[in-house]
C-alpha cells in the first residue's frame, strides 16, 4: 500500500471516530474534542490528497490553512460557550 | 466598484468598525442597511440590463483568486436579504420590547448580512464552506444575546453546525482530489459517475441538510430559533436556513448526473412531505408561541424541499421558480410572524400560546399581522405563498400520474391551516380584563405588518413576476 493511501485511510478513520464520538458522547467538552478529531481527519485527507503529485498541490494546502483558522476559532467559541453555562446558573 | 460588491463590503466594514471601536451605534447600522439595499437594487438593475456578470476580486484569476458571479437569482436574493435586514433592524432599534437594542446585535447582524451576500455571490465549493461557517458562527453568537437561558440550545446548534461543515468539507476535499477544480461551472463539465464523487456529493448533501434543518435533520431548529431574541429569530428563520438550501440547489442542479439526481429527487420530495406533516403536527401541539412559529419554519422548508425534489426527479428546471418563490414568500411571511409573535408575547407577558386568548381585542394590529402572514404560509390567495404553490401545483395537476404529489401538497396545506387557525381561533375568544397601565407599541406592530403586506402585494404583480422568473436563465 502506498504511503498516500495509508494517510487517506487514517484520515477517513479519524473522521469517522470523531463523528462517532460526537453522536455518543454527552458532555460538551468531549463533543468539542470529538469535533476536533473529525476536523483533523478531514485535514489529513486533504494533505494526503495534496501530496499525490510532486510538488504538492498548493491549493489544497491553502485550503487546509484556511480550514485550520476556521476550526481553531470555532473551537474557541464552542469552549467559551460550554464553560459559560454553569457559573452564571450558580449566581 | 460593482454594486454587488458594495452589498458585501458595506456591512462588512461597518461590522469591523463597530467591533474595533466597541460601539453599538444603531443609527449607523440603519444607515448602512439602507445603503446596502440601494446597492442591491442597483445590482439587480444592472443584471437586468446587462445579464449575468463575473467578478474577479482584485483581478486574481481562479483558483487563487475569489471569483463571484452575479446572476438574476443572486441579485434578487441580495435585494431580499438586504430588505429583510433593514426591516428587522428598524424593529430592533425602535421596539420597546427589543432585547437587542443595546447589545452586540448590531455588529453581528452586519456580519450576517455580509456572509449571506458572499454566499449568494459565490460559485466555488470552498468559498461556500467559508461562508457557511461564518453564517453558523454568527447565528450562534446572535442567539446567545438572549442570555444564559439560550446557551444550551445555542451550544447544540453550534456543535451540529460545525459537524455539518466538516461533513461538507470532506466532500469538497474528495471532489477536489478527483477533479482538481472547485468552481461549480467548471465542475459541471465533468461526469460525476465514479463512486467517490457520488459519496462526496452525498456527504455535502448531508451537511447542507443538517444546516438547512431539512427533515429529518431539523431537531435543533425549534429550540435554537425559539430561544433567540425576537429580531434574531426573524433573521434566522427567514434568511439563514435559506443559504444552505441555495447551495444544495446549485449542487444538485448543476453537478449531479441525471440518474443520480432522479433518485435523490424522489428522496428529497418524500422528505419534504414528511417535513410538512411532522412540522405541522409539532406546531399544532406545542404550548409555546415562538416554538410554534419555529416548527412552522420546519414545515415550510418542506415545501421548498418538495419543489427541489420534484425538480430533480422530473428534470424540470421550471420548478426552480416554485422553489425560489417559496423562499421569498416564506422569508417575508416569517419575519412578519416572528415580529408579531415576539411583540405579543412581550406585551402580554407570557411565552405560552394560551396567552393570546382574546388578542384580537388587546392587540388587534399584531394579531392581524400574524394572521396575514399565516394566510400566506397556508397559501390562501391572493398572497405570495399562494403564487408559489400555484407554480408548484400546475405541473402536478397537468398529468394524472402526478396527482398523489398534489394530494401531499393538500395535506401540507391542511397541516399549516391547522396550526395557524389554532392561534387565530384562540385570539377571537373574549379577552381577560385588561390591567391598568396596559399599553401597546403601535409602531412595532406596524413594522410586523409591513412584510405581510409586501407578501400579499406579490400577488398584485403576479403576472409580470412569474413571466420574468420563467424567462431568466437559471
Amino acid at each position: 500500500m502506498s504511503q498516500t493511501a495509508l494517510y487517506l485511510i487514517a484520515g477517513l478513520a479519524l473522521w469517522l471516530i470523531g463523528l462517532h464520538g460526537l453522536i455518543v458522547q454527552h458532555y460538551a467538552l468531549r463533543r468539542i474534542i470529538a469535533l476536533n478529531i473529525m476536523g483533523s481527519g478531514c485535514f489529513m485527507v486533504m494533505v494526503a490528497l495534496a501530496s499525490r503529485v510532486q510538488p504538492p498541490d498548493p491549493v489544497l494546502q491553502a485550503l487546509v490553512v484556511t480550514g485550520l483558522v476556521v476550526a481553531a476559532s470555532a473551537s474557541a467559541f464552542a469552549l467559551r460557550l460550554a464553560s459559560s453555562g454553569k457559573p452564571e446558573q450558580d449566581e | 466598484m460593482n454594486a454587488a460588491l458594495l452589498v458585501l463590503v458595506l456591512p462588512l466594514s461597518c461590522a469591523l468598525w463597530l467591533l474595533l471601536l466597541h460601539r453599538r451605534a444603531a443609527w449607523l447600522v440603519l444607515l448602512v442597511n439602507t445603503l446596502t439595499l440601494l446597492a442591491a437594487l442597483q445590482a439587480l438593475r444592472s443584471v437586468l440590463q446587462q445579464g449575468s456578470q463575473h467578478l474577479q476580486l482584485g483581478g486574481w484569476d481562479s483558483p487563487l483568486g475569489i471569483g463571484f458571479s452575479l446572476t438574476p437569482l443572486s441579485a434578487l436574493l441580495l435585494v431580499f436579504s438586504a430588505l429583510l435586514h433593514l426591516l428587522v433592524s428598524v424593529y430592533a432599534a425602535r421596539s420597546r420590547h427589543s432585547q437587542t437594542r443595546d447589545s452586540d446585535f448590531w455588529p453581528l447582524s452586519c456580519l450576517l448580512q455580509a456572509s449571506l451576500a458572499a454566499l449568494w455571490l459565490s460559485t466555488d465549493l470552498f468559498n461556500w464552506y467559508v461562508t457557511l461557517e461564518l453564517l453558523g458562527l454568527v447565528a450562534v453568537a446572535l442567539i446567545i444575546i438572549a442570555g444564559p437561558r439560550a446557551h444550551a440550545a445555542a451550544l447544540r446548534y453550534l456543535l451540529l453546525s460545525l459537524a455539518a461543515s466538516l461533513c461538507y468539507l470532506l466532500g469538497v476535499a474528495l471532489i477536489y482530489g478527483e477533479f482538481g477544480v472547485l468552481d461549480i461551472a467548471r465542475l459541471g463539465e465533468y461526469p460525476f459517475d465514479s463512486r467517490s464523487s457520488r459519496v462526496a456529493l452525498w456527504l455535502m448533501t448531508l451537511g447542507l441538510m443538517l444546516k438547512a434543518a431539512l427533515w429529518p435533520l431539523h431537531q435543533w431548529l425549534p429550540a435554537a430559533h425559539a430561544s433567540a431574541p425576537t429580531s434574531v429569530s426573524a433573521l434566522l428563520s427567514a434568511l439563514v436556513v435559506k443559504g444552505p438550501l441555495f447551495i444544495l440547489w446549485m449542487l444538485w442542479s448543476r453537478l449531479a448526473p441525471a440518474d443520480a439526481a432522479q433518485q435523490a429527487g424522489l428522496l428529497f420530495a418524500l422528505a419534504g412531505v414528511a417535513a410538512l406533516l411532522a412540522g405541522g403536527w409539532a406546531a399544532m401541539r406545542t404550548p409555546w408561541l415562538k416554538t410554534l412559529v419555529a416548527y412552522s419554519t420546519v414545515a415550510q422548508l418542506g415545501y421548498a424541499l418538495l419543489a427541489l425534489g420534484l425538480l430533480l426527479h422530473w428534470q424540470d428546471p421550471g420548478l426552480s421558480v416554485a422553489l425560489w418563490l417559496f423562499v421569498l414568500a416564506h422569508g417575508l411571511a416569517k419575519v412578519s410572524m416572528f415580529l408579531a409573535a415576539g411583540e405579543m408575547q412581550a406585551t402580554l407577558g407570557s411565552r405560552r400560546v394560551l396567552a393570546l386568548k382574546g388578542a384580537t381585542q388587546t392587540m388587534p394590529l399584531a394579531m392581524f399581522a400574524f394572521t396575514l402572514a399565516g394566510a400566506s404560509l397556508i397559501g390562501l390567495p391572493p398572497s405570495g405563498g399562494f403564487l408559489a404553490k400555484w407554480v408548484l401545483l400546475m405541473p402536478l395537476l397537468a398529468e394524472p400520474q402526478h396527482w398523489p404529489w398534489a394530494l401531499a401538497v393538500l395535506l401540507g396545506t391542511l397541516a399549516s391551516a391547522a396550526y395557524v387557525f389554532r392561534v387565530v381561533v384562540l385570539s377571537f375568544d373574549r379577552a381577560e380584563p385588561i390591567p391598568a397601565g396596559f399599553s401597546t407599541d403601535r409602531f412595532a406592530q406596524w413594522l410586523a405588518m409591513l412584510p405581510a403586506l409586501v407578501v400579499w402585494g406579490l400577488a398584485l404583480i403576479a403576472e409580470p413576476l412569474l413571466r420574468w422568473l420563467q424567462e431568466v436563465p437559471w
